[in-house]
């Protein structure tokens, strides 16, 4: 449930290697396919995987898929990454509110998002509301974390020096805390969106009638190994360009942060 | 002379131990005191108080006529580690002292300008704070507590972290300023000879808990070596 973030504000990585390593990995996968050291019907060529994948976008289920996993994770993790950054923030700056709410954090957050499905179910039924509760409670963790450190760690004299100058309560916060922490809430929300994903395919494999979990689930039950392997290409593919997409934006707004 | 700041009976306590015990000083209105003493014996913390940034467990802090009940721009902070804004430039940390008097916006750039110029960094205005050195950042601190135009200087060990020939240069610098602007300066320092060269007055504060040791004036010209071994000998019984 605990994937690691990458560090905010990274130079964007050459894309020679990472083509060149792409390239390595379908060569290795076509060999191995084509060996016959495993099943035939258990790994699909990189050719196959490509057709399912073809097929899935001429007859519009990847898209319909796509949108419904988009429309779920992208509902749960606004409301989550908010309510997560509010509660950030409030407990960042605020130690003894911090000493209150600690406790029960540390409590919540092992709980894996997969473990609730079943009472969000329970409570709100298999529909729409379970899971886009469920995707935003788990990026509220995420990112209420990572903020709340972040904001726990402006330096002092910031905050001293914005008060002898004269700043009043709004302009400390929206000129001198939030630009302060604005790297740890870019690494916030680029963790938060990471835990969305998770959360959503979790939420999906609960209960669904659409979605790249829920096809994935599908395509299980029929043995459709091609249809599976590329669901889950395109579940990477999808956190890889979220988190590309995030950091372009962070690197905009975080431009003095250390690279 | 009227004073720019009166401390009265401060005593401070962290915790049940007394960091300050019942200190009284007087700051009167353009003099440059510096507060001299080794680390650990309350200098950072008289600054503190009179910054407002600390509350005392006993006694008064007063700067013109009303007690010192939080930070306030009549009384500018200059930190050691500068506390520049690393999201602005140099220009734009000038710029978030002089919002406060709601100036129009190309006279708020003109002003910063004129406060970098002063401070003799003009060239740099449009760096940020990573871009610069020690040296140049503690000019961009001085240039944004001055913009705010604060009657008392309060600065806690501001040279503290540069090269000797940029702390020689540095202490020019300000000493230029004073005497142009009759800002009243607090300085914290634990450096005897950066006292000396700098101030009217030095005050050793020491011991434990902390309390003032010895207030000395400083006569013009040179340095006195005879003052000077009068001091240290305070420090050293501190």
């Amino acid at each position: 449930m605990h994937a690691t973030p990458s560090p905010p504000g990274r130079a964007p990585g050459r894309l020679g290697p990472a083509l060149g390593a792409a390239g390595a990995v379908l060569a290795l996968w076509y060999l191995l396919a084509r060996s016959g050291a495993v099943a035939p019907g258990l790994l699909p060529t990189p050719g196959a995987t490509a057709a399912a994948l073809a097929d899935g976008a001429r007859s519009g289920i990847l898209a319909a898929d796509l949108g419904a996993s988009l429309a779920r994770a992208g509902q749960g993790f606004a409301l989550g990454a908010l309510v997560g950054g509010a509660l950030g923030f409030a407990t960042g700056y605020l130690p003894r509110l911090s000493a209150a709410v600690t406790p029960v954090v540390s409590f919540l957050r092992p709980i894996p998002a997969i473990a609730l499905v079943p009472l969000a179910t329970a409570w709100f039924g298999i529909g729409e509301t379970a899971k886009r509760l469920l995707i935003a409670y788990a990026v509220l963790l995420a990112v209420w974390l990572y903020v709340h450190d972040g904001v726990s760690r402006v330096p002092e004299s910031y905050l001293r020096a914005a008060r002898s100058l004269g700043a009043p309560l709004h302009r400390r916060f929206t000129e001198v805390l939030l630009p302060a922490a604005a790297p740890a809430l870019l690494a916030a929300l680029r963790y938060g969106a990471s835990v969305a994903l998770l959360a959503l395919v979790a939420a999906e494999l609960g209960g669904a009638d659409s979605g790249l979990a829920y096809r994935l689930q599908v395509d299980g039950q029929f043995l459709r190994v091609d249809r599976m392997f590329a669901g889950l290409i395109v579940l990477g593919l999808l956190g890889v360009a979220v988190d590309f997409v995030l950091a372009a934006i962070g690197r905009r707004f975080v431009h003095w942060s250390a690279s | 002379m009227s004073i720019a700041v009166r401390l009265e009976g401060l005593s401070v306590r962290h915790g049940s131990a007394p960091v300050l015990e019942r200190t009284d000083l007087e700051l009167p209105a353009g003099s440059f005191t510096a507060l001299l003493g080794p680390s650990g014996c309350g200098k950072s913390t008289v600054l503190n108080l009179v910054a407002g940034f600390l509350r005392p467990t006993e006694g008064r802090v007063t700067a013109g006529a009303a007690p010192v009940r939080g930070p306030a721009p009549e009384r500018g902070v200059v930190f050691q580690h500068y506390a520049l804004f690393p999201w602005r430039t140099a220009r734009g940390n000038v710029e978030f002292a002089l919002k406060r008097l709601g100036l129009p916006r190309a006279e708020r750039r003109r002003r910063a300008l004129a406060a970098l110029a002063e401070v003799g960094l003009a060239d740099g205005a449009g760096k940020y704070p990573a871009q610069l050195s020690g040296g140049m950042q503690q000019r961009v601190a001085l240039a944004r507590a001055l913009a705010a135009e604060p009657e008392v200087l309060l600065m806690d060990e501001p040279f503290g972290a540069l090269d000797a020939l940029t702390r020689s240069r540095m202490q020019d610098l300000l000493r230029e300023l004073w005497q142009r602007r009759g800002t009243t300066v607090l300085f914290v320092t634990h450096d005897i000879d950066e006292a000396l060269a700098l101030a009217e007055r030095v005050v050793v504060l020491g011991g434990t808990p902390g309390r003032v040791l010895a207030d000395r004036a400083v006569p013009a010209g040179p340095p006195s070596p005879d003052l000077r071994s009068l001091i240290a000998r305070h420090l050293g019984s501190g």
